[in-house]
């Protein structure tokens, strides 16, 4: 409170600080830079390629739970969701010859669950944080009911394990398809119609309404395209394990809750970006990476990410303090 | 009553100033009170009112000047400072604790501070009875505080006052949510208050009651004192022009108009909850006013007309199209839009940029393959910034930080840039100040001599008699009297509203 003067012309670090995304950014080059310090392993070509590939499936998924998450809902049930979905993709591929088909079949799946998921919320008026848990108990029993045991890879179609392990252009296949799909995300957020209604959503659905536009539209949107994804995530996830494992998508929702809240996203709706939502996926995922090349202690893969949760929202929370104030 | 020139006044405040980084808040700001006495405290948002009151709360702590109570100086470093000097401050937010019982809210502190058990719950309920019977109150003091309406919260928070001795009372835009005969009430309060010598400052916008209640009037602009006078040496005009800094010559300037064709019918409209088989219509280039009290209905009619809450009975038509589906995309598509009451809660998105939130209702016009073109759309917030003059350093900026003037402003502009026939105003006014009302008042004219249709739900009776071309009074639902500007009077239409 004491001096205005300095006001005007802050210093670099406060400057980065207050950006948009300067404090990610930060926080991801301190990473890169430490761990490239720590171990000779970290700066390789090789190790920027896993670290995509590991990446690549959260941020799937992630770009719609930012899109979700700025309308102020939330869905529980996407690792849920994304097991179920394997199994549908494997058994479906097994049954039909065709990966286009059991493609199909796991993202209608997927977005057919995210209709549900809508409805419940905006039409039986059900939290959608409670409504989700629900769906999750749901598919972790059904999808029991619809195999005992993975679904083996039967048809052993020679182009199915590319999806997950082949290169196009040099670059995992998997890293373009989350690629390509945070791209549009992006843009659609930041210069489409949509993404301004989904922003306007949550800021405020019934000054939304007032403006003569249907806010429950746009939140079935987002629980579509985030099941949808989840289905695209499937394919890949399928491929990946060669196999669809009805236990594959445990803890999967947290991981992509907490990269979309640790992006910038508001629990609350009405803000967040999906370039946000990459940095900190790939935070994430390099602090990950790192622990497994330092051989610190596995579990500290779990512990790690809630503390540097809690430590980015608390900052957050100091960001917007100043600016209020 | 003894002679107030010779005694020292009740609170002296004597050349206070607080900045904050980068403003200054307050500027060598005096005044004073007696006991027994009445200050207005009057300015717009701004002035710099509520950082005064924070200073004599103990909220905020002074950078320069005094404080004096009977002569004596002061200094506050917290609330209970302020409160063992004699100063409570009735908030605009109660700060009552809604769980608990009048009699334990009125004994907070000494809740608090672990003194129940000497004091016992018996003698609590007692002295709460007793001081009940000194000022008058008609409540229970055993009621839970969250089962009480406000006005009796209110008085729960005055009683407060009397528990700790106050000799001076604050009261910060107390009438904002009360209904007539609880403001009534109020000023028979504040009556026995004087009676009992204790000093008052009591902040308001609403001018009518400056000249009922307030022995002295002090105004403040952007953080100055500006006069200090007897309230009987003051006019409406005279007031205005010491809040505003400039001569405001007619509050609800005229132009002659002649209605047009028939934009808004209205017949048999019914809701599920309250409204009850209503028929109007209202016609091009007139102001329509709805005047009733809390709970008669005007929100409910406001909302029902642009498709916002269902109906269960009867036809809403614009421009001779009937609005059905009953939603507010057809509503928006057939030219109806409201301005909210509430700008917080259904209006303004806070914290998205100026040019974001008047564009919302007309993005379809800068979207082209469902992109949206921002140089359009900026352009065009430009227009309206600059037409409204709303005051503001960025179009980019956050709508949190503008004032209530210029937000409404801006959300006027929100339904003015799509282009309606009828527009429906729900309390334009709340909230802003006396400035900013008169250019929502001129430009509320401008908009009928355009050929709009505006519909204008209102609690203010200047507000009511000034604007409207007709009047419909609502009482519990119904319409219960209709005047034309010439038949209407102040008396009359209360009759009709508390039929």
């Amino acid at each position: 409170m004491a001096s205005t003067e300095t006001h005007d012309t802050p210093g670099l670090f406060r400057r980065v600080m207050e950006s948009e995304h300067g404090f990610l950014a930060l926080v991801l080059i301190v990473l890169v830079v430490g761990l490239g310090l720590a171990t000779d392993r970290f700066l390789t070509g090789s190790n920027a390629v896993a670290i995509l590939h590991q990446s690549s499936l959260v941020l799937i998924v992630a770009v719609g739970m930012t899109l979700l998450l700025i309308t102020a809902e939330v869905d529980i049930s996407v690792g849920a969701s994304l097991a179920f979905a394997s199994c549908i993709v494997m058994a479906t591929i097994n049954a039909t010859g065709s990966i286009a088909l059991g493609a199909l079949a796991g993202v209608a799946f997927g977005a057919g669950i995210g209709l549900i998921n809508a409805l419940v919320t905006t039409v039986l008026r059900v939290n959608s944080l409670i409504g989700t848990i629900a769906m999750m108990m749901m598919l972790n029993g059904g999808v029991y009911l619809f195999t005992r045991e993975a679904v083996q890879n039967h048809h052993q179609l020679p182009l199915f394990p590319k999806i997950a392990t082949g290169f196009i252009a040099g670059i995992p296949v998997p890293v373009l398809i989350a690629a390509v799909v945070a791209a549009v995300g992006w843009i659609a957020l930041s210069r489409t119609r949509i993404g301004r209604l989904f922003l306007a959503t949550g800021a405020n659905p019934r000054a939304t309404r007032l403006s003569g536009y249907s806010p429950e539209r746009f939140k079935t949107v987002a629980f579509v395209v985030t099941g949808a994804l989840v289905g695209l995530a499937a394919v890949v996830l399928a491929s990946l394990l060669n196999a669809g494992q009805p236990t594959a998508g445990q803890g999967f929702e947290l991981t992509v809750i907490a990269a979309v809240l640790l992006g910038g996203t508001s629990l609350m709706g009405g803000r967040g970006t999906v370039l946000g939502t990459i940095l900190a996926v790939l935070i994430l995922k390099v602090i990950d990476n790192g622990i497994i090349l330092l051989r610190w202690n596995q579990d500290l893969q779990i512990i790690v990410p809630g503390i540097v949760l809690i430590l980015a929202l608390y900052m957050d929370q100091r960001k917007r303090g100043h600016h209020a104030g | 009553m003894p002679d107030k020139t010779k005694q020292a006044p009740a609170l002296r405040v004597s050349g206070l100033t607080k900045r904050f980084p980068g403003v200054l808040a307050l500027d060598d700001v005096s005044l004073e009170v007696h006991s027994g006495e009445v200050l207005a405290l009057l300015g717009e948002n701004g002035a710099g009112k509520s950082t005064l009151i924070k200073m004599l709360a103990g909220v905020y702590v002074p950078d320069g000047g005094t404080i004096e109570t009977k002569g004596q100086e002061r200094h506050f470093t917290s609330p209970a400072d302020a409160l063992a000097a004699g100063i409570k401050v009735v908030f605009q937010e109660i700060a009552l604790v809604p769980e608990f019982t009048v009699a334990e809210n009125i004994f907070l502190e000494d809740h608090l501070a672990g003194r129940f058990g000497k004091v016992g719950w018996r003698e609590i309920r007692r002295r709460a009875a007793e001081i009940f019977e000194r000022a008058g109150f008609d409540i229970d003091p055993d009621a839970k505080v969250r089962d009480l309406p406000i006005s009796q919260q209110q008085l729960v928070e005055i009683s407060r006052a009397l528990a700790h001795e106050a000799e001076i009372v604050i009261m910060d835009e107390p009438t904002s949510s009360l209904t007539p005969a609880e403001v009534r009430h109020l000023f028979q309060v504040i009556e026995r208050l004087k009676s009992l010598g204790i000093a008052i400052i009591y902040v308001s916008h609403k001018l009518e009651e400056i000249f009922e209640i307030a022995d002295h009037c002090t105004v403040l602009r952007d953080g100055r004192w500006v006069s200090s006078k007897p309230t009987a040496e003051h006019t409406n005009a005279s007031l205005v022009t010491d809040m505003v800094g400039r001569e405001i010559t007619d509050m609800f300037p005229r132009t002659d108009r002649t209605p047009g064709e028939t934009l808004v019918k209205v017949e048999g409209l019914s809701t599920r909850r309250l409204l009850k088989d209503l028929s109007f219509d209202v016609r091009a280039g007139e102001v329509v006013g709805f005047f009733g009290l809390m709970g008669a209905g005007r929100t409910e009619l406001a909302k029902a007309l642009v498709g916002y809450d269902p109906i269960s009975e009867g036809t809403i038509r614009i421009a001779d199209k009937p609005l059905s589906p009953h939603d507010t995309r057809t509503g928006k598509a057939l030219g109806i839009g409201l301005l909210s009451e509430d700008r917080k809660e259904e209006g303004l998105m806070l914290d998205t940029s100026v040019t974001r939130n008047m564009t919302l209702a007309t993005l379809d016009r800068f979207t082209k393959a469902g992109f949206v073109d921002t140089a359009a759309e900026t352009k065009a917030a430009q227009g309206y910034t600059d037409r409204f003059r709303i005051k503001m350093a960025r179009l980019d900026q956050a709508i949190r930080t503008l004032s209530g003037g210029n937000q409404q402003k801006v959300l006027l502009s929100r339904w003015l840039m799509h282009g309606l026939k009828v527009i429906v105003l729900d309390e334009p006014t709340r909230g802003i100040d006396v400035g900013a009302k008169a250019e929502i008042f001129a430009l509320i004219d401008e908009l009928a001599a355009e050929g709009f249709a505006v519909i204008l739900m209102t609690s203010e009776m200047p507000e009511l008699l000034g604007l409207s071309d007709r009047i419909f009074v609502l009482s519990g639902g119904r319409i219960t009297g209709s005047f034309d500007r010439a038949g209407a009077t102040q008396e009359g239409v209360l009759d009709a509203a508390i039929k």
